[in-house]
């Protein structure tokens, strides 16, 4: 490309109009900076409580340490989901670039922790029930969420025009959170494998240490759900700049071509 | 911690959990610096 709307560096990075050139080119701050220093020290402080302060259950025994990772995983699935259709509500309400990268951010976090949460649910499934994996309504509603926000994502990389695009996802988007209480009230609603509730009882089922050490799980995966749901925030809003800037660059190109042959063609005229 | 039981289940759970979560903090930070070299700093508001 000959033509560009901002001075780009040999490495193809627009160069600040302001002379700032000490900005960094990533995705942090201080918030995030904070927020990862925070997480790191409550994942240590995890480890030494999960794996080493909490005492075996009586029934389930040392595979309890898995629900100190898989209980706050499920909480922070329901809470990205919550994110992505708040966000896409917003949206389409709206129609501002930021409600759209939100609503991708959460969906995409919130499929990590959902990976999380079925995979060590399996793991705890295997010397609990005697089995990976059973078309349990809790598991099966969670699989479909999965799905669902697989289907999300995949929608989101089609080659469609961006508002178009953006409109058909948001309409996605508001199903994740009834699918959500779909699987938060499996439990109650089918007859299920799967435990109730372990803490919004008024006499919770888990106490002392691992009581303990299930908040801190809560803790630290909150803290690094905060960080990445920024980060992948910011990155979503980058990606709309630079298809932004994308386009820009192409029209100032074509103009460009445009001149180019109208001022070719008057010289020929002038020639001859 | 010593003589766990189920220790190859737990140790799974808490090792993959470690590995996917680094993996793709990995991932969308390496994004967000090739997006970043893309894009004016002044569209980058946390700056």
């Amino acid at each position: 490309m000959t033509a560009t709307t901002s001075p780009r560096t040999a490495a193809g990075a627009p160069q600040p109009a302001d002379g700032a050139a000490a900005v960094p080119a990533h995705t942090g701050s201080r918030t995030t900076r904070i927020l990862g220093v925070l997480a790191l020290a409550s994942s240590a402080l995890l480890v030494l409580y999960g794996l080493v302060i909490s005492p075996p259950d009586v029934e389930m025994a040392d595979s309890v340490r898995l629900m100190y990772v898989h209980v706050p995983s499920a909480t922070y699935l329901y809470v990205g989901c919550f994110f992505t259709t708040f966000a896409s509500a917003m949206w389409l309400w709206k129609r501002t670039p930021g409600w759209d990268a939100l609503a991708e951010a959460g969906a995409e976090v919130a499929l990590v922790f959902s990976f999380i949460t079925l995979g060590t649910g399996s793991l705890w499934g295997r010397p609990t029930w005697g089995t990976y994996w059973t078309w349990d309504a809790r598991l099966t509603s969670t699989a479909v969420l999965t799905v669902l926000l697989i289907g999300y994502l995949a929608l989101r990389r089609l080659d469609l025009d961006p508002g178009a695009r953006s409109a058909r996802v948001a309409v996605l988007g508001l199903l994740l959170v009834p699918n959500v209480i779909v699987v938060n009230r499996s439990v109650e609603w089918w007859r299920s494998l799967h435990q109730g509730s372990t803490l919004s009882r008024i006499d919770p089922t888990i106490e002392g240490d691992m009581l303990v050490a299930l908040m801190v799980g809560f803790l630290a995966l909150g803290l690094v759900f905060a960080w990445l749901m920024i980060h992948r925030f910011r990155v979503a809003w980058l990606e709309q700049q630079a298809d932004r800037f994308d386009l820009d660059e192409a029209l100032a190109l074509r103009r460009a071509e445009a001149a180019d042959a109208t001022t070719a063609t008057a010289a020929t005229k002038g020639t001859a | 911690m010593i003589a766990m039981t189920h220790a190859g289940y737990v140790a799974a759970g808490w090792i993959g959990t470690a590995v996917l979560l680094g993996g793709y903090a990995w991932h969308v930070v390496r994004r967000g610096r090739k997006l970043s070299r893309q894009v004016p700093a002044s569209e980058r508001r946390w700056s």
